[in-house]
């Protein structure tokens, strides 16, 4: 297996070089730029999307229609996300690689009642722990002690419901006193901007946070997950970020690039090859950024004024346009053309992603936005 | 009466009763009797019977060395064990036979290797066996081999009672070296307060310092410290690796083979299913098992009750039993923490299709979409064919279901949907064309593209065989939507409710063009498919099926709809090489006629009808004329025809009289039924001329003929055009007026 990083991006001397390439790149005629094969699993996941816009109907009411991932997104905003959120709770979600799930919605699921659900799922993995013993024990309870807690203010849309933050602290069986629990797992559900139709179709019964994040060993994932699943008869499925959100993902945070630096854009290729090659190719921050404006320029060069005043939005052609180019620039230098290949995970120093499903949010700032779009995954993935 | 005395009898007071009973219920006695006396013998021959007899029965110090017998009888009994597990009382023999000794130590071993408990394991025989390891001849490993057994079928050992009253006597095998971890095993799980005791405390300290912080032993302690904290001092180290070792390899798999095997209610009636589905849980194949079916299980988070629901109960779907409960409490039933638990119990589905609850259905919906979504669509990675059986398991009970309530969930519509898209057309077939038959009424103007174009892709490029179960896929999709309608709809009113769970109505006319682009749909690709497969008999009765649903719509279901198969399908009809599919072309155009004749009265009668469109009429008449002239009336190519050929042409094809050539006698169909025919009727003729059953007696005896093997529809059909050619002149409107012109 071959390792490549791209020269010029660690020497940043070549910046002038790269403009150059730039430049020349972005001049290819815009519909000559598309990528000529996909992964297997892409096409597929495309072919379920495009019957879902199709299927809206069938759903109970009308209202769960357009099932696919917005063309156009916002821009991201710089968001000082900590006037809104407690920052405590905030570092508990950030800097830390969360596992992704969807989850399917949560029948007379109470914010509430969050207390007594910290009471049910500590007894509820006791027992667990327990079973196969085929005696109680007595006492053995608090080895892990569970807490539920709403995060104020992580919510964006009017529908979305708030989130919800679950920490299980292990407090060992035979402690010494004073030594305090620690937190062991962890894990949210959340809801950034979910499709309004979508939550509004659901009877009251039902509170919808499709994005399930979890960090911490599996066994316990497994079970508060099965706890969730006997309480509130929700599902869990993993969640995989597509080849298409990591590209969003990509181009959202290059976007960022002015308000806060991403250091460096790392993404990872898988190219099918005789013998598969990993890529790993990084470009530069303000390269990247470079690269980026200059898409968006054009574009803004090239359309009339009522689009203008959408200045904010970003298109999944632009998205497109600024992946293929840095496709082209990697194909001059390498001869190895990405576009057969799959993206399989991103970085910069705002977080990474990787396509099994995991994501690191570093900067608080703009989690919003990534939120937004793991929610957007998550809801396509609802079974009906 | 009197077999139901007999039944309690014993056979041994046969002679007595017989004599003061009457001759008919004597016989009848009797016929039991030796019913019951070939039941007995053939239990008496049952070798496995007669394996365990032998075992039992075995005396003391029996070679075992060039014993056959005892070889034969053990490796059935090995098999039956592997296979479906024993019995309560073949454990006890087999149990009391091992570790009595009684045919050395080689066969002990083996024989507890095999005890694979069926149900549950008698107490009274594991105490025995504890028993027997006092006496003290079995060799240690033997003895540590029974210890990890017990612990194995701990859970499914009916009562523990008897063995905590032994407490005293198990603890005193802690001292054995080897035996000391399973043993600590076994007491920790049969622990109770009052089994704590200073002396036994203080023999495990003992222990402990002989034999260090063993983990075994400091997991008893710690539970012993539980128990009564003032008697253990101890301090127990914070860290411990959890629980005691597994030691139920040798058994493990195979029991939980026998248990899936003997079907779910053995594994859901005892304790151990909850470890072996832990088990599961912890498997690397954790992502499969979204297809288990969650268990029936009581909410145990109730929302806060208000006052008046309250004071009434509310009981579980769980703790019914029968349907006279489910009737008993039909008003307050609480339905279970997850809602997929009901597609394993059709007494929960009948109280699920009584109460309409939307969001009950959603629940039961995410779950089941959830299931198939994650099962056939989202693991691309080939997992459905690694555990296809459990698939088609899951599917079926699914199909069963919706047969049940019959109707098709939501969530498995919006599944296929997607899944036709990607789907081979192989995997799971008759599954997923069951499925697919299922699904409700779509509005006209979704039907091509979330059905037809996915189908009609499959369709073209998919074997005949599939072709052929597409047919009859969309027949029984076509008389389901015709039940509904003749079910749901309204007298006066034209909205029909589609499907009781959901809100959408539809309006007749829309129904009435759902129908129709299902019905055209068919016919284009019927067409196709028979020009791709060559007008197979076999598809072409899978077709003809279907125009057997379509041609009685008006009448059977009181849908007033009535569309014509297309030429494509007519004509290899009409043409086919084997008179069945002819007969049931004959058949459908006579329904047709039926149904276009009841359809143009009652237009009169009511008024208000329905508008048949001209063309209809004339498409029928159409074939009528051609079936007609074809098969009867020996005018093939006349002029103003369906299929029209140039003069000069056919004469150049030098066919003698082809005019004829596709009439009763000598349509490929049925002549070799002219030729029996004509053999039966002139069998001295030694040359063969068909054109003499033309004439008219001999053609009535020939259709006579004909009607006799079995011909019906053509019966129906002649009867229906051709006595009113005959008396004509009473022009009963347009349906019948071909034959006059």
């Amino acid at each position: 297996m071959f390792k490549f990083v791209s020269g010029f991006c660690a020497a940043a001397a070549d910046t002038p070089n790269m403009e150059r390439h730039c430049t020349s790149v972005t001049r290819t005629p815009l519909n000559s730029v598309r990528v000529q094969r996909r992964s297997k699993s892409k096409s597929y996941r495309q072919s379920i999307r495009s019957c879902l816009g199709a299927a809206s109907r069938l759903v109970l009411t009308p209202a769960l229609t357009a099932r696919r991932l917005n063309t156009s997104r916002k821009a991201p905003k710089s968001l000082d996300i900590t006037e809104k959120v407690n920052p405590e709770q905030l570092s508990l979600l950030v800097k830390k690689e969360w596992q992704l799930s969807y989850v399917t919605p949560l029948y007379q699921f109470r914010h509430t009642q969050l207390k007594s659900y910290s009471r049910q799922l500590s007894a509820f993995i006791a027992a667990e722990k327990q079973r196969g013993l085929a005696v109680e024990v007595e006492g053995t309870h608090g080895s892990f002690r569970v807490s539920f807690g709403v995060v104020q203010g992580m919510s964006e849309a009017d529908d979305d419901a708030e989130t919800v933050l679950v920490q299980i602290y292990s407090k060992p069986l035979f402690a010494v006193k004073d030594e305090p629990p620690r937190a062991v797992w962890s894990g949210w559900l959340t809801c950034i901007n979910g499709s309004p139709d979508y939550l509004r179709s659901l009877p009251k019964d039902f509170t919808c946070m499709p994005l399930f994040c979890s960090s911490g060993a599996d066994g316990l994932s497994s079970l508060v997950k099965s706890w969730f699943q006997l309480t509130f008869d929700c599902c869990f499925g993993p969640l995989e970020i597509s080849h298409t959100s990591l590209q969003w993902l990509v181009a959202l945070w290059t976007n960022c690039h002015t308000e806060s630096a991403i250091k460096h854009l790392k993404m990872m290729w898988t190219v099918p090859a005789a013998s598969p090659l990993k890529v790993t190719y990084t470009v530069n921050g303000p390269d990247a950024w470079q690269l980026w404006s200059s898409v968006r320029k054009e574009r803004h060069d090239g359309s009339n004024k009522e689009e203008e005043e959408e200045e904010d939005s970003i298109d999944i052609e632009e998205v497109m346009r600024f992946m293929q180019d840095l496709k082209s620039h990697f194909y001059r230098h390498f001869r190895t053309d990405l576009s057969a290949g799959s993206l399989d995970q991103v970085a910069t120093a705002l977080g990474s992603a990787k396509s099994s499903g995991r994501i690191k949010i570093a900067n608080s700032k703009y989690m919003i936005t990534t939120l937004t779009l793991l929610t957007e995954c998550a809801l396509l993935k609802m079974p009906i | 009466m009197a077999t139901k005395l007999n039944l309690s009898e014993q056979p041994d007071s046969e002679t007595s009763s017989l004599n003061d009973q009457t001759v008919s219920s004597r016989s009848n006695n009797r016929s039991l009797r030796v019913a019951e006396k070939e039941r007995r013998k053939i239990e008496a021959e049952d070798p496995f019977v007669l394996a365990l007899k032998y075992f039992t029965d075995v005396e003391a110090g029996t070679p075992v060395t060039g014993n056959d017998e005892v070889e034969k009888h053990l490796v059935l009994v090995e098999k039956v064990a592997y296979n479906r597990g024993l019995s309560p009382e073949a454990i006890s023999n087999m149990l009391e036979f091992a570790m009595s000794l009684r045919m050395g130590t080689t066969l002990c071993a083996r024989v507890l290797k095999c005890l694979i408990p069926a149900t549950a394991v008698p107490q009274e025989a594991v105490v025995r066996a504890v028993v027997w390891l006092g006496v003290g001849k079995i060799p240690i490993t033997t003895q540590v081999l029974f210890i990890k057994w017990v612990l194995t079928v701990f859970d499914m050992i009916d009562a523990k009672d008897q063995l905590r009253a032994i407490y005293g006597f198990i603890f005193s095998f802690l001292t054995d070296e080897s035996l000391c971890p399973y043993i600590c095993h076994l007491l920790y799980l049969l622990t109770r307060k009052e089994s704590v005791r200073v002396f036994r405390v203080r023999k495990l300290l003992e222990l402990q310092s002989k034999l260090g912080r063993q983990p075994f032993l400091l997991h008893l302690l710690s539970l012993y410290k539980v128990f009564c904290p003032e008697l253990v001092t101890l301090s127990i180290p914070s860290r411990m690796r959890s629980g005691f070792r597994n030691h139920n390899s040798p058994w493990k798999s195979v029991l939980i083979g026998v248990q899936k095997r003997n079907g779910s209610q053995v594994a859901s009636s005892i304790a151990p299913s909850a470890s072996m589905v832990r088990d599961k849980t912890n498997s690397r194949k954790r992502k499969y098992r979204h297809l288990e079916i969650p268990a029936l299980n009581c909410v145990v988070n109730k929302p806060a009750q208000t006052g008046t629901s309250s004071c009434r109960k509310l009981v579980p779907v769980v703790q019914l039993n029968s349907f006279a409960q489910l009737l008993e409490n039909m008003h307050h039933i609480e339905l279970p923490a997850q809602m997929g638990s009901l597609l394993g119990s059709s007494l929960a589905l009948q109280y699920l299709d009584f109460v309409q609850d939307e969001s009950a259905l959603l629940r039961l919906n995410f779950w089941l979409g959830y299931a198939l979504h994650e099962e056939l669509l989202f693991c691309s990675d080939g997992g459905a064919s690694q555990n296809s059986e459990e698939a088609v398991q899951f599917l079926n009970k699914l199909l069963s279901t919706q047969h049940f309530l019959q109707e098709g969930f939501s969530s498995s519509e919006a599944f296929l949907y997607k899944f036709l898209n990607v789907w081979d057309g192989s995997l799971f077939r008759p599954e997923i064309l069951g499925l697919l038959s299922n699904i409700p009424v779509i509005p006209s103007s979704q039907i091509g593209c979330l059905l037809f174009e996915p189908l009609k892709q499959l369709f073209f490029t998919s074997s005949l065989f599939f072709k052929c179960g597409l047919m009859e896929c969309l027949n029984n999709m076509l008389l389901k939507w015709l039940t509904w309608h003749s079910v749901y709809a309204l007298e006066d009113d034209l909205d029909i409710s589609l499907n009781s769970h959901t809100s959408i109505n539809m309006t007749l006319s829309g129904f009435k063009d759902s129908v129709m682009e299902l019905v055209l749909f068919v016919g284009r690709i019927a067409s196709v498919g028979l020009q791709l497969e060559g007008c197979h008999s076999l598809l072409l009765s899978f077709i003809l099926d279907f125009y057997e649903t379509v041609c009685d719509t008006f009448l059977k279901y009181g849908l007033p709809l009535v569309l014509m198969p297309p030429p494509g399908v007519f004509y290899p009809a009409l043409f086919a090489t084997d008179p069945v599919n002819v007969d049931r072309l004959a058949y459908i155009m006579y329904r047709f006629k039926v149904n276009l004749t009841s359809a143009k009265s009652q237009e009169k009668i009511t008024q208000q009808a329905f508008h048949i469109s001209r063309q209809t009429f004339q498409e029928f008449n159409n074939y009528v004329v051609v079936m007609a002239n074809c098969l009867l009336n020996y005018k093939m190519f006349h002029p103003g025809m369906g299929v029209q050929l140039g003069e000069e042409l056919l004469l150049k094809s030098n066919v003698p009289q082809y005019w004829a050539s596709y009439d009763l006698t000598r349509h490929p169909a049925f002549m070799s039924y002219a030729i029996d025919f004509h053999q039966k009727c002139w069998p001295g003729r030694k040359d063969m001329d068909l054109n003499s059953i033309k004439h008219p007696k001999p053609w009535s005896w020939y259709l006579e003929y004909l009607f006799t093997q079995g011909y019906d529809g053509l019966k129906q059909f002649c009867q229906g055009n051709i006595s009113r050619q005959q008396t004509a002149g009473d022009g009963q409107g347009d349906s019948v007026s071909s034959k006059q012109r």
